[in-house]
């Protein structure tokens, strides 16, 4: 099974760096939601500034970033865990789509008639979109530490630290690449997959602290919010470029949450596909 | 509905058989075989036969009869309604990946990956069916130089045409030496030098490689030319079964068209040739079919100047598989589809997924 998934993965990933504008796109949407999102919706901007002295308003922006925003020094750095949470959700929505092209041109049945594990049609779907997610999400971390007043790290944040974001990271993709290539296992229709990951996509986002905290919402979507692996994911990302070395407790909860999240959405995956993967 | 013809007598192929290629051990044994799908659309209706080793066997019959369905059957691809099919000893119901390991396979569509390049495909397929890399290797080349692309693997099969990919399909199947190559429709949709070129090929790896060959087609010319033994399908039934040239002599055999420059009476000087079967006539033209026509001609044209009487034109028809169809069948091989037939089809189709 090992050497089979190895070998569709390098496919997928073979693929995936042949078409430069895919590669492209997914640096450089992350990078417009970081520089456009984060400078133009800064939350704390919306107050009107004539309400007070300039003394008065940076205090009270600081004080909104104080307690709503976590102590962030500025939006952009509140952003980025919630955006990195996003590039992986988003790329990780489309990690059935090679399999409905492969269901399409026939390319399918000509794996399910060799004498490969079922799974690892699934397992190199779900392995590739993840390096596919995981690639640009460091690329863009680097690139929102590099813009001015872009992402301020705590001074006493470590490799650690950087480590166990991504292994954050690692974790929320893992489950949604899972989910979504379950989701497209029977699919025959490119249109179908567009279709859900749309009806799936902008919901799991707006219901999470990806972009705003979970205390600017109303009670019902705050539950819903704080049950949202893309919340888990950001929060955890956040404490720990906001904190640096953090005691790791803090974050425990989301991380054990997030590790059932994957183990349980690969499992559960894993075996719907071999089941949708069954001849009729 | 027509009486289906099964014959029993195998010349050519019993020519195949003295030559050693084909051997009398059965490697697919298909056993009242059916397949109903969802909403009770019998795609293959109790079909039986068998393919001996080292044989070309040719499943021919119109879209929708139940080719691609028995294709999948086989490989493993749908499930057994009822009766038994089994590969290599292996049963294709209960070891299907005993069946898999065994077997290559080169579907209808274009499977190859397009933004893979040419070696890249073929090495995929070795990975998946675990040859070792440095025999991979070997084979790899074999099998490149043996369609003619050892210059093309570098390249990306987007940069290929039709009648390179469909090579490339050939031997991607074949990497790891099955001793079975399942083709559904190898040349449909190429142009005719390119199904030739084809044609040589396939010729080629059940000779050279000793692969046995199981192949659909709707192009009765193709059978004609490539297969040992051709079974006809229509509407999931098998209709007749052997090699061409027998499947020719179910038409009871050829035709000579005779046309005189006046009408004259020669019903009984044609019809004590040997070997004539019937005298039609119509007018001045003549028809008479007969086993074989070159040996007849000298003796009907030397009769007919005998009696004073001259011949306007004069032509040979050889059956070709067309009639053959139509006299299995009871319908022309190309005609205008019903629509009752056109939706089984679509509905087979949309099955099969």
């Amino acid at each position: 099974m090992l050497t089979e998934t190895l070998a569709l993965t390098v496919r997928e990933l073979k693929k995936w760096i042949r078409t430069p504008a895919s590669v492209f796109i997914a640096l450089f949407q992350p990078l417009v939601w970081i520089a456009l999102f984060g400078s133009a919706f800064n939350p704390t901007n919306l107050i009107p500034s004539s309400i007070a002295t300039p003394e008065v308003m940076a205090q009270i922006r600081q004080s909104i970033l104080g307690q709503t925003f976590g102590n962030a020094p500025n939006y952009i750095t509140y952003l980025t865990g919630g955006i990195l949470s996003l590039l992986l959700l988003f790329t990780s929505a489309f990690s059935g789509g090679s399999l409905v092209l492969d269901r399409r041109f026939g390319y399918l049945n000509k794996l399910l008639a060799s004498p490969i594990s079922r799974a690892s049609i699934f397992l190199s779907r779900v392995f590739a979109t993840v390096v596919k997610g995981m690639i640009p999400s460091l690329i863009v971390f680097f690139a929102a530490l590099s813009i001015p007043d872009g992402l301020k790290l705590n001074p006493s944040f470590t490799l650690l630290d950087g480590l166990l974001i991504f292994l954050t990271l690692f974790l929320l993709s893992l489950g949604f690449s899972s989910l979504f290539t379950a989701i497209a296992m029977r699919m025959t229709k490119w249109e179908s997959l567009v279709a859900v990951v749309n009806l799936l996509n902008l919901p799991l986002l707006f219901s999470s602290s990806a972009l705003l905290p979970v205390t600017s919402m109303p009670d019902w979507l705050q539950a819903i919010a704080k049950i949202n692996p893309i919340s888990k994911a950001a929060d955890a990302t956040r404490t720990l470029i906001v904190q640096g070395s953090v005691d790791l407790s803090i974050i425990m909860l989301n991380l054990t949450y997030l590790i059932a999240f994957a183990a349980i959405l690969t499992i559960a995956g894993g075996i719907a596909s071999i089941i949708a993967l069954r001849t009729e | 509905m027509p009486q289906s013809h099964i014959l029993k007598s195998y010349n050519l192929y019993q020519n195949a058989l003295a030559f050693g290629r084909i051997s009398m051990t059965r490697v697919i044994e298909v056993e009242n075989l059916t397949k109903i799908y969802k909403g009770n659309i019998k795609a293959v209706d109790d079909i039986s036969f068998d393919v001996n080793e080292g044989a070309l066997f040719g499943f021919l019959g119109p879209n929708g009869a139940g080719k691609t369905t028995t294709i999948k059957l086989l490989t493993t691809l749908a499930s057994i309604t009822s009766g038994k099919a089994t590969v290599l000893g292996h049963d294709v119901s209960k070891q299907p990946n005993m069946v898999r390991k065994s077997i290559g396979i080169v579907p209808q569509d274009l499977t190859i990956d397009n933004e893979l390049k040419g070696n890249e495909n073929i090495m995929l397929a070795a990975k998946l069916y675990h040859v070792p890399n440095h025999v991979a290797k070997k084979r790899v080349e074999d099998l490149l130089e043996l369609v003619g692309l050892t210059d093309a693997a570098n390249r990306l099969v987007s940069t290929y045409s039709g009648g390179m990919r469909k090579r490339l399909e050939l031997i991607v199947g074949l990497v790891h030496e099955p001793k079975v190559l399942f083709m559904d429709e190898p040349t449909l949709g190429l142009d005719v030098n390119t199904r030739k070129i084809i044609w040589d090929y396939i010729r080629e790896l059940n000779k050279e490689k000793r692969v046995t060959i199981f192949m659909t087609t709707h192009y009765l010319e193709e059978a004609d030319a490539l297969c040992d033994v051709a079974a006809i399908i229509d509407r999931g039934k098998i209709r007749a079964q052997g090699s061409p040239q027998e499947l020719k002599e179910i038409i009871g055999g050829e035709v000579i068209t005779i046309e005189l420059t006046k009408e004259r009476d020669l019903q009984d000087f044609f019809s004590s040739i040997k070997g004539v079967k019937e005298v039609k006539k119509l007018g001045s033209t003549y028809g008479i079919k007969l086993g074989m026509a070159e040996d007849a001609i000298p003796a009907i044209i030397d009769g007919i100047y005998a009696r004073g009487v001259k011949i306007k034109a004069l032509s040979c028809s050889k059956p070709s598989l067309d009639q053959v169809f139509l006299e299995v069948t009871g319908k022309e091989f190309r005609e205008e589809e019903s629509a009752e037939a056109a939706s089984r089809r679509q509905d087979i189709i949309a099955r099969r997924g």
